[in-house]
């Protein structure tokens, strides 16, 4: 059953590999891990564009949001940007708990919540939590030796995705893969919805005052 | 006769180098002496003479094989090369070839090694045949880590003494097999080393890791638009985190329209349906631009905002070819926009 599943995506997507081989001097030939590897981030990657689960998410959106719009509803007075940031974050929590878990910047998000509440009750802790930071910048300014331009990027892009700081690197690249096909469709879904709404909407409640 | 085969093959050859032939004709002469002092001695003439004709009329590429078994006389691991002989890698054989010709070979040894081969030569035909299913049974069967067949193989070669100049011939040998050897009794993975690089572990560790990485790479650069025309890890992870602030500022401004929608939100429920949903999503093609274009209008303009937009707007339009910049131009404008247009 292997066998088969491997030769058709052979043909189609390690043709090119072996056209290279044969093109170039020869390089490391391709094993069957290599080959499933490559089988399954592709796939994974293609889970993130079918319609099915773009319209998983937005209906998953909208029940999300209709809650937080039920909670707001106590507070009247909120500043745009407030609510704006609550929805962003309902947004990237559903946008985590569509990826079932499976990649590390999701639990990442759906752990943060969990941390943010635990350190809300944790403020007298803040005593420590403050010497430790100081510490630490104390102790990079005094190691501050430049690394090498790919590495400062790489730490970039760790901080820039969620939970990956101190992550390897092709894992790194793994979960920045996945990230980025999330957030476009994270992107596409809320445009969609968006727009679902102000063509809904009346325009008088736009064009204030 | 043996002249007759010799004229067959050298018109087979012709494609081939000088040096090829030069070999070739070398190790014919080397059967034909060894066809006489067979011939002389023992009364297995015909058997002798059936696998030295055979090896006379079989392909070059078999013949070749024979020449690099001599080499690989080292133990359990090697075999002949079975993966040579694709068309543009005789250039690289070629190489090999006038590489190995360096070396000198003992009559005796050469008895042995035709005999040898004589066994193991229909191997070659049945396997050229079947060549790339090897390879890829092979590979099936291979699960382990590469470095551990370069360290076993070399420790492997170094454990044996039984031919001269064994040392040099297996470091030429080690370097220019491009092959996976036989069915090995071992599960490893065999690696195929480039001409001229070093076959020690470390660097093979690291060639490994190197190229993983280089993979990963290269499936982000599919991902992220515009990559293709910067080279080099430092310009790609560029593209990639202008990319992904690109998509987080998106998603804060999307976030900030919902914030104001929202008590549309509960006005708006009885549309909400899924097969709306769907009409949005197959009309929002990848790129964001135009739905966000769209909106624009509907804002609230003050003058300034206004201005901006007037002047953007038809770059917007006609730089398709320019993404990353227009995301930029784009995400600032549309920040513009709803920070002057969400004051109330």
């Amino acid at each position: 059953m292997v066998n088969s599943n491997l030769f058709p995506s052979i043909e189609a997507t390690g043709g090119e590999s072996s056209t290279e081989s044969r093109r170039k001097k020869p390089r490391i030939s391709e094993t069957e891990a290599e080959i499933e590897a490559r089988r399954i981030n592709e796939e994974s990657l293609k889970r993130w564009k079918t319609n099915r689960v773009q319209q998983i998410y937005a209906s998953k959106l909208v029940e999300a949001l209709r809650r937080v719009r039920q909670r707001s509803t106590n507070e009247p007075d909120k500043v745009v940007s407030v609510a704006a940031r609550e929805i962003r974050e309902t947004a990237d929590r559903v946008l985590a708990a569509s990826a079932k878990g499976t990649t590390r910047w999701s639990r990442a998000i759906l752990a943060s919540r969990v941390r943010a509440k635990l350190k809300k009750h944790k403020k007298a802790a803040k005593k420590s939590a403050g010497n430790c930071k100081s510490r630490k910048a104390a102790a990079t300014e005094t190691n501050r030796i430049k690394l090498p331009a790919v590495d400062r990027k790489l730490k970039f892009l760790g901080r820039l995705v969620p939970g990956c700081r101190k992550v390897s690197v092709p894992n790194l690249l793994d979960e920045a893969t996945d990230y980025i096909a999330a957030l476009e469709m994270q992107v596409r879904a809320m445009e969609a919805l968006a727009e679902l709404l102000t063509a809904a909407a009346p325009r008088t409640t736009l064009t204030g005052p | 006769m043996l002249e007759g085969l010799v004229s067959q093959e050298s018109l087979s050859l012709n494609s081939m180098d000088m040096s090829v032939l030069e070999r070739l004709k070398w190790v014919q002469q080397q059967q034909q002496q060894l066809q006489q002092v067979v011939s002389q001695s023992s009364n297995n003439s015909p058997e002798l003479l059936h696998q030295i004709l055979q090896f006379h009329g079989s392909n070059n590429d078999e013949l070749l094989q024979g020449s690099f078994s001599q080499f690989q006389m080292i133990g359990s691991g090697f075999g002949p090369n079975y993966n040579m002989g694709y068309g543009p890698q005789h250039e690289a054989m070629d190489g090999c070839i006038s590489r190995t010709s360096s070396c000198q070979m003992e009559p005796v040894d050469t008895m042995e090694v035709l005999l040898k081969n004589g066994t193991k030569e229909d191997r070659p035909i049945s396997l050229k045949n079947k060549r790339k299913q090897e390879v890829k049974t092979r590979e099936e069967e291979n699960t382990e880590k590469k470095i551990k067949v370069e360290a076993d193989t070399e420790s492997s070669m170094k454990g044996k003494s039984n031919m001269r100049n064994r040392e040099a011939s297996s470091e030429t040998s080690k370097e220019t097999l491009k092959g996976v050897s036989e069915i090995p009794k071992l599960d490893y993975i065999h690696v195929r080393a480039r001409r001229g690089q070093a076959t020690d572990r470390h660097s093979l560790a690291e060639r490994a890791r190197r190229e993983k990485i280089s993979k990963k790479m290269k499936y982000l650069q599919d991902i992220v638009p515009g990559c293709n025309k910067v080279t080099g890890k430092a310009g790609m992870l560029d593209e990639i985190i202008n990319y992904v602030q690109c998509l987080q500022r998106q998603v804060e401004f999307l976030s900030m329209k919902l914030a104001v929608l929202n008590p549309d939100l509960e006005l708006a429920v009885e549309d909400v349906s899924v097969k709306q949903f769907q009409a949005y999503f197959t009309n929002v093609v990848g790129s964001s631009k135009h739905s966000i274009m769209v909106d624009v209008p509907l804002f609230p303009l003050d003058h300034q905002g206004s201005l901006d937009l007037s002047a953007i707007n038809p770059n917007q339009t006609t730089s398709i070819e320019a993404p990353s910049a227009s995301w930029e131009s784009q995400s600032q404008s549309l920040y513009n926009t709803s920070s002057l247009g969400f004051q109330y």
